[in-house]
């Protein structure tokens, strides 16, 4: 309802297609006014809907050869620089995770969240404690230019919605959002309207449920109703199957387990298995309801071992014997 | 055919009865449908003495077998994906660069040094491809993974290509490589270009090269 119509930033192509290339795909837009003095006339974070023309010289390699030289005038205003750097229009406060600054225009500060007076300020939108060591709120005006080791980034729009992201994978947030740690372990929800910035190994690729999605592969998902874990038994049925399970031998297609997701919504997958570094998601309270309570880290990063631990395990004999 | 490019680093199949298709395990990144997920103890085709050849010749990547109906993405380790459609020639390739392929395709291995005698040995190594390599010969598509882009570059007769070897993805068609050194006093001393090794690569078809001298 909320999420889906909205086009990712400055490109106005079907939305779930190839999020990914904003820049490459936009179509030449007419100069933007001359860059105002300063940075830019002072205006509420969420800037109005006109701010975000493009500025084309950000696009121009596309055309000529030579890198693309910026300015604080000719960097995008909340878009993509390039598939791997996003700039932001610092006018007031930013939530971003720890590192993920490369480089700023302008006067901006970044501090802790938790620290007094932007705790204060902020606390209300940040409603996950255990991960305010992982965040920092950038105050001031300026052009901050975020990055995470050369994945791709993507911004994304939430008109009054939810979506539930890794939280490895979080860059950056308004705070109009309010950030809230998921039920699902290792997982971060945003609920509001506002706009944050996700990276993921290679581009996003968005699709609609029904769908069952390999855990790695898994970004986020939006207006899902029913996450879910699938396991597929069927391999281990059958004589050959039961023989497999006893030895050991023939292991395992490593696709046994999968998150299901029914009923609408979409479902954010990252073309690659390799996961981002895992933020740590802190220990959720060991109470009675809560899933993983006390446990702090998340299910489906313990093993890369994909022999299936059967009864009679032959255990590293399999493998030597390339069984 | 059978594949669909989705992003650069990641393609759909679309899964129908009847139809198999290899991949490697734990490649699968979602699915839709009703599809079943099969590792294949004798990883590929050929029966058990395909599978022993594998085996000795260090071909043997795991694979699981696709079937059923549906749709199912295949990516991994956020590699880039090249999709080859082979249409009765033959495609040469490591089986760890295979992400999935159809099961139409027929799968052997061969020696490297068939090719070239001990040079053809001393560039498997130099490669890194070992002494063996996986050939698909068929009608139908592979999948093969490369880290970073892949460009495809054209060999006719008469005008051999040469690439790196650390950059060589796979070759097609009716191609001849041999290894072509440029060793002299300089690397002697270790004061080399770092490009000593060339894979020269002569006939009719296509060489694929990837944008980085990093193995998968």
């Amino acid at each position: 309802m909320s999420y889906p119509p909205q086009p990712p930033y400055g490109a106005p192509q079907p939305p779930y297609d190839q999020p990914t290339e904003p820049g490459f795909v936009v179509p030449p837009l007419p100069p933007a006014a001359p860059a105002p003095p300063g940075y830019g006339p002072p205006q509420g974070y969420p800037p109005p809907e006109p701010t975000y023309v493009d500025l084309q010289p950000a696009h121009a390699p596309a055309q000529f050869d030579g890198p693309a030289v910026h300015d604080a005038y000719t960097l995008p205003v909340n878009d993509n620089v390039n598939p791997y750097a996003f700039s932001v229009e610092l006018n007031g406060s930013h939530f971003l995770q720890k590192g993920k600054m490369i480089a700023y225009y302008g006067d901006i500060t970044f501090r802790g969240v938790g620290a007094g007076l932007v705790d204060r300020a902020l606390g209300q939108h940040f409603n996950s404690p255990m991960h305010a060591a992982d965040w920092v709120v950038a105050q001031g005006r300026g052009k901050l230019l975020l990055a995470d080791r050369s994945f791709d980034l993507n911004s994304y729009d939430l008109e009054d919605g939810n979506l539930t992201v890794r939280s490895g994978n979080l860059l950056a947030f308004d705070p109009t959002l309010r950030l809230k740690q998921s039920i699902i372990p290792g997982f971060l929800t945003l609920l509001g309207t506002g706009r944050f910035v996700a990276a993921s190994n290679g581009p996003v690729h968005f699709v609609e449920p029904p769908i069952r999605v390999d855990p790695q592969a898994l970004v986020g998902w939006a207006d899902c109703p029913a996450p879910c874990h699938h396991y597929d038994h069927a391999y281990l049925h059958g004589v050959v199957g039961g023989l497999r399970r006893l030895t050991g031998i023939g292991g395992a297609s490593g696709e046994e387990h999968q998150f299901e997701f029914i009923g609408a919504g979409q479902v954010l997958l990252q073309s690659s298995e390799k996961l981002l570094a895992e933020r740590s998601v802190g220990v959720v309270g060991a109470e009675a309801g809560v899933p993983m309570g006390g446990v702090p880290t998340q299910p489906g990063h313990d093993a890369g071992n994909p022999q299936t631990p059967g009864l009679g395990n032959l255990g590293d004999l399999g493998r030597r014997f390339g069984l | 055919m059978a594949f669909t490019r989705i992003n650069g680093k990641m393609v759909e199949a679309l899964v129908a009865p009847g139809q198999q298709l290899f991949s490697q395990r734990g490649a699968m990144l979602a699915y839709t449908g009703d599809v079943r997920f099969t590792p294949s103890i004798t990883g590929g085709q050929g029966g058990v003495m395909s599978m022993i050849g594998r085996r000795v010749a260090n071909e043997d990547t795991p694979l699981m077998t696709v079937e059923g109906e549906g749709r199912v993405m295949f990516g991994h380790g956020g590699h880039h994906v090249h999709v080859v459609d082979l249409t009765g020639d033959t495609l040469f390739v490591e089986s760890d660069r295979l992400l999935a392929f159809d099961g139409t395709l027929r799968q052997s291995t061969v020696f490297l040094g068939s090719q070239g005698g001990v040079m053809g040995m001393v560039r498997g190594q130099v490669s890194g491809q070992g002494l063996f390599t996986t050939r698909l010969e068929g009608h139908g598509s592979a999948a093969v993974l490369a880290h970073g882009g892949v460009l495809e570059l054209p060999i006719t007769p008469g005008q051999p290509v040469h690439v790196d070897p650390q950059a060589y993805v796979g070759h097609r068609g009716e191609v001849r490589n041999k290894l072509s050194t440029a060793i002299g006093w300089r690397e002697m001393i270790g004061r080399g270009s770092g490009e000593a090794f060339q894979l020269e690569l002569s006939g009719q078809g296509t060489v694929y090269v990837q944008a980085s001298e990093e193995k998968l």
